[in-house]
């Protein structure tokens, strides 16, 4: 039996050339196209728009770096957006788990209206909330609050991530709840000692997923955060593309493409493997 | 461990950094004075770097705190809402048409603040001792009252490559369509592409052009009623149809996506000749830093429309909020930014033009100087062609169609009339 | 039971307020103000004035609207069907016993990472450029003269290559969805049919689709969403104003809404705005109920 499974696998390897050619292609036209902004960011604005970018006849720019960091105001942005990104992706599970634990382990009228509300949110698009909220926020004189966008990213992200929590809290058995009721432990300090830790894996992955999320968040922060001392890393970004466009410094402008993109790069080659289980996890139940 | 180590102390790091709450107040706690000032201009343009650096010794000076807040272009998207929802702004600019049409409703009128007169003003009024010509546009502009000082004067005209009409044995500049026929047909001659033009200008192009054959009244009475059924829109057809199939427009300007023109084509030495702003020298100077500018007015087209008398030429324009808490202190930022050492300094390095009294032109604009001083018919923004989203879409597809020959001149006045 | 009831309340209302302000609230908000003329998107409630469905009327008597409409059903439609069958493709291929799989779904997801306004960036200024750029350098390469001149961003093309665009970054995120279906078929299914000789064609379409409806339901639902939302793309190919190759009806809303890019004498209308966010909505929930009733499946729930 497993000799002929191996002799299928050798078949079954050959049948897959077609898929590697595919694949690989594909895998290398990624690597040619962020490889390109790399290389760019090392290189004058001439160089940028001419055949002979990759030759680097004029040396490696590596002050393009410094002056994107410091001229367009990139450690500000970058700041802003790790200080959001942190800041709110604890405040989603501070949130949510509690959330998603009742909703999990309690029955009570409306419980799963309030499931089905909560995984809702996923398909009401930007558009739908945008103008209320920005009235909303302008007659407050909030707009460009760093906290009323913390704010922001975390409503926007409790009730997918909620919903993403029940699933996990749903498999923990409830004799954790039995045994910690026979020691004496409150209902509201079981969740906290014991049930929160035990969801770890769930929360370490959704988080991931949430980090990246708001990381990139563009529309909401585009329309909230119009001054750049408030402005995250993709708002910031767009708007050195834009000023790029009317000073030409083009090695400039992709050394600050490079830079805010490094972070996101690098938490993704560490964990990848979470992210790719929030995002499957979180699609299939959402 | 000692990754867990380094992510709290950039955590500390971000939260220190950054003062937690934006915005401010036009006065603080020890009666120190601020104006916010929402900016056109990024930070990292010249324009911007200039500003930033003259708030700072105005600071200095007069104790007075400047708040810039660099939008950029995007301000055309941010300002609005921002001034409906109350935010404290005390100065904002952009370009005459919009600070005074659009956003005319937010405006303080200045015809005090410039009758008076200022340190840098060498005791004169601040209006005297101005560009007169410049005053006269905004206060027309502002429907009779001054209500914008304007600043960085440009005019709408053929920017073009001296070297390249050198190199085709081009003496002098079109001013009829024949002389403009033949400058393409030397330029190609020579190996040049003659002209090229972005999807941001198309629609200022198509405008010129409509003045030039139908007259800028016809021309703006077609923007505002979106109806293109007059014998100019075709004749346009015929000629650019023409005129691309003997290569005397780049091809590539019908794919080009802004600013993929103006560098790849204008600044890489390649295209000759852009129907754009005196603001272009400055914003391809990064690579092209030695390029021997030239300018001329869109030559005449045919009988029925306005010759090279009528061009489209402006400023940039500071305005006040009228809600401004602290107008005499901004407009105080206004006089000092717009005379004496910071004009000259802002004016010098944006290649633009100082706002004294008989300031010379940058010797890449200054033939547009001539041009602006012999209009006689001042045309909008692309001769109205952008009013309407709409207009500016259909113009865009259309015309480039018409460039790589997808649409012929009859199909192409057939698609305008859509 | 009385203290589970404190806790359940305590527990679960930061997140509901949550929801209420940031989702229900102004949904409800959003479609009042759709049906009345509203200019600036701050008025107060009291200058609004109710006329009917005028605004729906105007939207759809704008041609940049409409425009708009028939752009985002082609990428609903044009790029729904090319990014399902590509990642249905990778995800069939890299469960199969392809080696270093693990691999190449993390590059094949990576371009979701990224910020899409680099990933645009880098589409437009490289890979686009006719006269430097990656396709044009690979078709001249292999001496393929005239497809080496295309221009990728020019009135006929602009629209397709900017889908294509979009949907390359898009491709990852639905593969992995169709990869998690795929790894919960048994495995001794597969083996079995493996066993008995059936081909790689006979088991995709009939062990390997049929599990994988609930699957598809996800992704077409998700693509919806993607879709309604589209905007960022539309901006970046389209900078300073907007073109109808590239215009979508969340770019007409930020137009409309906050005021023009490009004109000098801008009227802006947020009840139509409002307008636009209600259609999409809509398009949403049509899509949602189609899904629910077109391909029935319980064993995946969603």
């Amino acid at each position: 039996m497993a000799k002929k499974l191996r002799s299928l696998d050798h078949h079954t390897q050959v049948r897959l050339i077609p898929s590697y050619v595919l694949v690989v292609t594909w895998a290398i036209f990624t690597f040619v196209l962020i490889g390109w902004v790399f290389f760019a960011s090392f290189s004058t604005s001439q160089e940028i728009f001419s055949d002979s970018m990759f030759k680097f006849e004029s040396g490696f720019h590596f002050e393009n770096y410094i002056r994107a960091w410091n001229t367009q105001k990139v450690s500000v942005y970058f700041m802003n957006s790790l200080m959001y990104t942190v800041v709110s992706c604890t405040s989603i599970i501070l949130i949510a788990s509690p959330a998603a634990y009742v909703l999990s382990r309690f029955k009570f009228r409306g419980n799963l209206s309030i499931q089905s509300l909560l995984a809702s949110a996923l398909g009401i698009p930007a558009i739908m909330i945008v103008m209320p909220l920005f009235s909303l926020v302008s007659r407050l004189r909030l707009t460009n609050n760093r906290w009323l966008l913390i704010f922001l990213y975390i409503a926007m992200n409790v009730p997918f991530t909620t919903f993403f929590l029940l699933a996990f809290f749903k498999s923990l058995s409830t004799t954790y709840e039995e045994a910690a009721y026979i020691d004496g432990c409150s209902p509201m300090g079981t969740f906290w000692r014991i049930m929160f830790p035990l969801v770890q894996p769930g929360i370490i992955t959704v988080t991931v997923f949430n980090f990246i999320t708001i990381w990139n968040e563009y529309f909401m922060s585009m329309i909230f955060a119009n001054k750049p001392k408030v402005r995250p890393v993709s708002v910031g970004l767009f708007n050195m593309i834009q000023a790029m466009r009317y000073t030409g410094d083009w090695g400039g402008m992709f050394a600050s493409v490079v830079i805010v993109f490094l972070p996101t790069f690098l938490l993704y080659i560490f964990l990848s493997e979470r992210i790719i289980q929030g995002v499957t996890a979180g699609a299939i139940k959402g | 461990m000692k990754k867990k180590g380094m992510v709290v102390a950039l955590l500390v790091l971000a939260v220190i950094a950054t003062p937690l709450f934006a915005g401010g107040s036009a006065e603080d706690a020890a009666g120190k004075k601020t104006v916010t000032y929402w900016s056109m201009w990024n930070e990292a343009e010249p324009q911007g770097l200039v500003m930033a650096e003259a708030a700072e010794a105005f600071e200095e000076e007069t104790g007075i705190e400047v708040e810039i807040v660099f939008n950029g272009r995007e301000i055309r998207k941010t300002l609005q809402p921002a001034l409906d929802a109350g935010e404290t702004i005390d100065i904002f600019d952009e370009d005459i048409s919009r600070v005074n049409s659009t956003w005319g409703e937010y405006l303080l009128p200045l015809e005090e603040y410039v009758s008076k007169s200022y340190p840098t003003t060498g005791g004169e009024s601040y209006s005297d001792a101005v560009s007169t010509a410049l005053i006269d546009l905004a206060r027309q502009a502002g429907g009779g009252t001054l209500k914008t000082a304007p600043y960085q004067p440009f005019a709408f005209v053929v920017m073009y490559n001296k070297d390249h009409f050198n190199k085709a044995g081009i003496t002098e500049t079109p001013k009829t369509w024949t002389e403009f026929e033949n400058v393409c047909a030397k330029l190609v001659q020579a190996g040049i592409t003659p002209i090229t033009v972005d999807d941001a200008y198309m629609a200022a192009f198509f405008g010129y052009n409509m003045a030039r054959l139908a007259g800028y009244e016809r021309t703006l009475e077609m923007a505002n009623n979106n109806e293109f059924n007059d014998p100019a829109v075709l004749e346009f057809g015929k000629i650019w149809s023409d005129f691309a199939k003997k290569g005397y427009i780049s091809k590539k300007a019908a794919s080009n996506i802004y600013p993929a023109g103006q560098i790849e084509e204008i600044a890489a030495g390649k295209v000759a000749m852009y129907l754009n702003g005196t603001w272009l020298p400055n914003e391809i100077k990064g690579n092209a830093p030695n390029f021997n500018w030239g300018a001329f007015a869109w030559p005449e087209m045919g009988p029925n429309g306005n010759g090279t008398e009528a061009n489209n030429y402006g400023a940039q324009c500071f305005g006040i909020n009228a809600n401004s808490q602290v107008p005499d202190e901004a407009f105080q930022f206004i006089v000092y930014l717009t005379t004496g050492e910071w004009d000259s300094k802002l004016a010098k390095e944006s290649l633009g033009v100082p706002m004294g009294k008989n300031s010379t032109w940058p010797k890449q604009t200054a033939e547009a100087k001539t041009i602006i001083d012999n209009t006689t018919t001042w045309m909008t923004w692309a001769a109205g062609m952008e009013n309407l989203a709409d207009v500016n879409a259909k113009i865009k597809e259309n015309f480039s169609k018409l460039i790589l020959g997808s649409l012929n001149a009859e199909q192409f006045y057939a698609a305008m009339n859509k | 039971m009385k203290k589970n009831r404190t806790m359940i309340i305590i527990f679960l209302t930061p997140a509901m307020i949550c929801y209420l302000l940031v989702f229900l609230y102004p949904s409800i908000r959003t479609t009042i103000m759709s049906f009345f003329a509203v200019e600036s998107v701050s008025d107060p409630i009291s200058t609004w004035s109710f006329n009917g469905l005028e605004n729906y009327r105007t939207l759809f008597n704008t041609a940049i609207f409409r425009q708009s409409m028939r752009n985002i059903a082609s990428i609903w439609l044009v790029g729904g069907i090319g990014v399902m069958v590509t990642a249905l493709f990778f995800a069939v291929s890299l469960t199969n016993g392809m080696k270093f799989s693990k691999f190449f779904r993390s590059v094949i997801y990576l371009p979701n990472v990224v910020s899409a306004i680099a990933m645009g960036t880098m589409w437009i200024n490289y890979v686009y450029n006719s006269s430097y750029g990656l396709l044009h350098d690979i078709f001249a390469t292999l001496g393929m003269t005239t497809l080496s001149e295309t221009l990728w961003t020019g009135p006929d093309k602009l629209f397709w290559s900017m889908l294509v665009a979009y949907s390359f970054g898009m491709v990852g995120y639905h593969m992995l969805i169709f990869m998690a279906s795929i790894e919960q078929i048994p495995k001794d299914y597969m083996e079995a049919a493996q066993i008995e000789g059936a081909n790689v064609f006979q088991r995709f379409f009939h062990i390997t689709l049929p599990f994988l409806r609930g699957c598809f339901r996800t992704n077409i639902v998700m693509w919806t969403v993607f879709t309604v939302a589209f905007f960022v793309w539309g901006q970046l190919f389209s900078p300073v104003n907007l073109s109808n190759a590239t215009v979508a009806p969340m770019n007409y809303m930020y137009e409309i809404v906050f005021g023009s890019s490009a004109s000098t004498t801008t009227v802006r209308d947020s009840g139509a705005g409002a307008a636009v966010g209600v259609i999409m909505m809509i398009i949403v929930i049509i899509a949602f109920s189609a899904t629910n009733l077109i391909v029935k499946n319980d064993d995946v729930e969603l």
